[in-house]
């Protein structure tokens, strides 16, 4: 009896084993396209899918771009499969570009179905085309024949990601439709004359639609105040230019009169790299300073005109306006809201040379 | 012997299997600001339950569940335990099938439910046929190889978060109390089991009591990893709200792209551990029920095939929700009325004794 349920545990066991291979409808590597790239645009309630698949051959990893036309993107995607000798996984996808003009009708549908299917990882970077979305991609493709991953690169922190270039994910966009509270930046590209892309600014997205847009030199306080690194940065002013080694910010929101009031520090560190004449170095602070609150004063002004809280103020108010009042932020409060936006800065070192100034040190 | 390590981490792991999938849900349906309330009220809910639970009990050195109420004749036997045989049983069958939804939700897309569900259920047959000594030590081994990876992920999963969600920290919004769903997230804790596995398994009751606190963190942690990363109306949208928060950690270095399925294997083991305690409960219920000649393995096969083949009865995900309902219903019945009874009934003995005296 004892041998007899022995050797049945053991052929249970040995079943065990066939479950354990996990190969149902398995598909190996080779015979899988893995996208990194995907491009979307809209025209007349007809989406357009790029897809950029890397296929490695004798010579070398090349790129293939696949485009193709349909009601939605899943069947689109199905349709370039079947019509392709492999499948196409989109699990690997890095990079989702949408056209501007799609981006402008609003993306919350496509954002929505990202999400849902799980196909799509929530992590992918979203960014917008500013230009034609199939001239973009040709671009692409001719320059990157043998580099497939220049795109994601470009948005790669360890890589070639600027301070000056908003990162956006599928998952904050996501978030942002249906946030009270907070809106989201989106960074625009467009191909670049001499280098493969340019970074055109960020656009402001409104529940899902673009709505403005602003430039690159504004995206870093955005980055900034999202408490990303601005480190790297270069500073230009009229009597020197300063090279940012790190940054902090910290807030003090009241309510004055139910108009929200939002006091900003922003603490930064530089070196300086270029001087112009014999600036002493409280007027590179000074012309630092200005510069950065006057360019902080015309995103908020953009923004505010947009009703679009890319920074995300609303979220210093909730513990200040109660949760019903706070679903009509955008509408109601941010418009009214007023920000000082307060710059210290260190000038940490001067490089090599001494900034012959006695005047200035106390 | 003294195994109440061997208890405790049991009790953490079969807790940590079920807490991250239906409990987060459930809480953010009910509520819709300062979550720890509801959290913390339900968790103390329960504990109290143990208490009152394990203080009956150790009126009752050496004796099990059942020994005491036959003492008390097969009616009342019939009338406590009946109902909690079936919620185990409904229990058992509603998670798998929930689970291995899950499983293929986030990285089995094209394996056959049923499959997944064969695996877990033959798994966790596996180890309940054993003795339940036996099932204890596999706790202990598990705990020691998955805990960690648990909690790295659980470390990870806050390189999403935005503080500024916590706020508002109080509200008056008690409406939750009597919401369905508030009952449903009470499955995200059982205890029942700590009547069964004496005396074989002798346990201090006061090391599991304070132990179990521990536990308060990783309910906190279920609910507002999702809260945090998304706010509340957000995470409201996911049927799984915690493993999409989980999806969106971003760790260059790591093998896994994506997280969640690391998180995922660990967690399965913890609740193929939770299925297998769950049914040796159901056999020890049956084989009193049954002639001594019926093997206990054939009871352990036959109750994991009505958990399987119900399991795959489910019709779709709808229905997964309607059966957590009803099943809520039975367990607010179990695990008020078992504690209390046991309660008084030792307490009844205890006078008797004294009278006897």
């Amino acid at each position: 009896m004892k041998t007899r349920l022995l050797l049945l545990k053991m052929v249970l066991a040995i079943c065990c084993l066939f479950i354990l291979g996990g190969c149902w409808d398995n598909r190996d590597i080779n015979h899988r396209s893995l996208p990194i790239v995907m491009g979307i645009s809209r025209v007349d309630s007809m989406y357009k899918v790029f897809l950029m698949i890397p296929e490695s051959g004798q010579d070398g990893t090349k790129s293939m771009l696949v485009t193709r036309t349909g009601q939605t993107i899943t069947e689109i995607v199905d349709e370039i499969s079947s019509n392709m000798e492999s499948r196409v996984d989109l699990l690997h996808l890095k990079v989702i570009v949408f056209e501007r003009k799609y981006a402008e009708e609003g993306l919350a549908d496509s954002v929505s179905s990202f999400i849902r299917s799980r196909e799509i990882s929530a992590k992918a970077l979203v960014a917008i085309c500013d230009e034609d979305i199939g001239k973009f991609f040709d671009h692409l493709h001719k320059e990157t024949e043998t580099d497939q991953t220049v795109l994601y690169n470009f948005f790669e922190k360890n890589a070639g990601l600027s301070p000056t270039v908003a990162v956006s994910r599928i998952w904050e966009i996501f978030r942002s439709i249906h946030s009270y509270t907070r809106d989201i930046g989106i960074p625009l590209i467009r191909s670049g004359t001499s280098t493969i892309i340019e970074n055109a600014g960020t656009a402001i997205i409104q529940h899902g639609r673009m709505v403005g847009q602003i430039p690159a030199d504004e995206t870093l306080l955005f980055n900034a105040f999202n408490e990303r690194s601005a480190y790297g940065r270069i500073e230009v002013m009229n009597h020197a230019s300063v090279i940012i080694l790190d940054n902090s910010m910290k807030h003090h929101v009241t309510l004055k009169n139910g108009a929200p009031y939002i006091r900003s520090q922003i603490h930064l560190k530089v070196s300086i790299l270029e001087t112009r004449g014999h600036p002493s170095l409280d007027t590179i602070k000074d012309e630092l300073e200005s510069q950065l609150t006057e360019r902080f004063r015309k995103m908020i002004k953009s923004m505010q005109q947009h009703e679009a809280d890319i920074l995300g103020v609303g979220q210093y108010f909730r513990n200040k306006i109660p949760r019903e009042q706070l679903a009509h932020w955008r509408s109601e409060y941010f418009p009214r809201l007023r920000v000082d936006l307060v710059v210290k800065t260190t000038i940490q070192n001067e490089g090599n040379l001494k900034t012959d100034n006695i005047n200035t040190r106390q | 012997m003294d195994r109440s390590i061997q208890v405790i981490i049991v009790h953490i792991l079969i807790h940590l299997g079920i807490v991250f999938f239906i409990f987060p849900t459930s809480i953010i349906d009910c509520t819709k600001e300062a979550h720890w309330i509801s959290i913390l009220l339900s968790f103390l809910l329960h504990w109290f339950l143990i208490y009152i639970y394990t203080k009956g009990l150790s009126r009752f050195e050496g004796q099990n569940l059942m020994d005491i109420y036959l003492q008390y004749g097969k009616l009342l036997t019939a009338i406590f335990l009946l109902p909690l045989f079936v919620y185990l049983s409904m229990l058992a069958s509603v998670t798998i099938r929930a689970y291995a939804e899950t499983i293929s939700l986030v990285f089995l897309s094209y394996t056959p439910l049923w499959a997944t569900m064969l695996l877990i259920a033959i798994i966790s047959a596996f180890i309940s046929s054993l003795d339940i000594h036996a099932l204890f030590r596999t706790g202990v081994l598990m705990g020691v190889i998955f805990f960690p990876l648990i909690l790295f992920v659980l470390c990870m999963a806050f390189q999403n978060v935005d503080w500024h969600y916590v706020f508002p920290l109080w509200s008056n919004d008690f409406s939750f109390l009597t919401n369905p769903k508030y009952m449903e997230s009470t499955f995200a804790c059982g205890f029942m089991y700590l009547g069964f596995i004496q005396p074989s398994i002798r346990y201090n009751r006061k090391k599991i009591l304070w132990w179990s606190i521990t536990l308060i963190p990783f309910y906190l942690i279920a609910v507002y990893i999702p809260v945090l990363t998304f706010g509340e109306d957000t995470a409201a949208k996911f049927y799984f709200p915690f493993i999409t928060a989980v999806d969106t950690i971003d760790i260059t270095w790591l093998m896994f792209d994506r997280i969640t399925m690391f998180f995922l294997l660990c967690t399965v083991t913890f609740f193929m551990l939770f299925v297998s305690l769950t049914v040796w409960v159901n056999t020890e219920i049956l084989k009193r029920c049954l002639p001594k000649t019926v093997r206990t393995p054939y009871i352990v096969i036959a109750l994991h095939l009505l958990i399987f083949i119900s399991g795959i009865k489910i019709r779709d995900l709808q229905e997964v929700d309607f059966l957590f309902d009803v099943n809520a219903w039975l367990h607010t019945y179990n695990y008020l009325v078992i504690p209390f009874s046991i309660y008084i009934l030792g307490w009844i003995s205890r006078r008797k004794a004294a009278t006897a005296v």
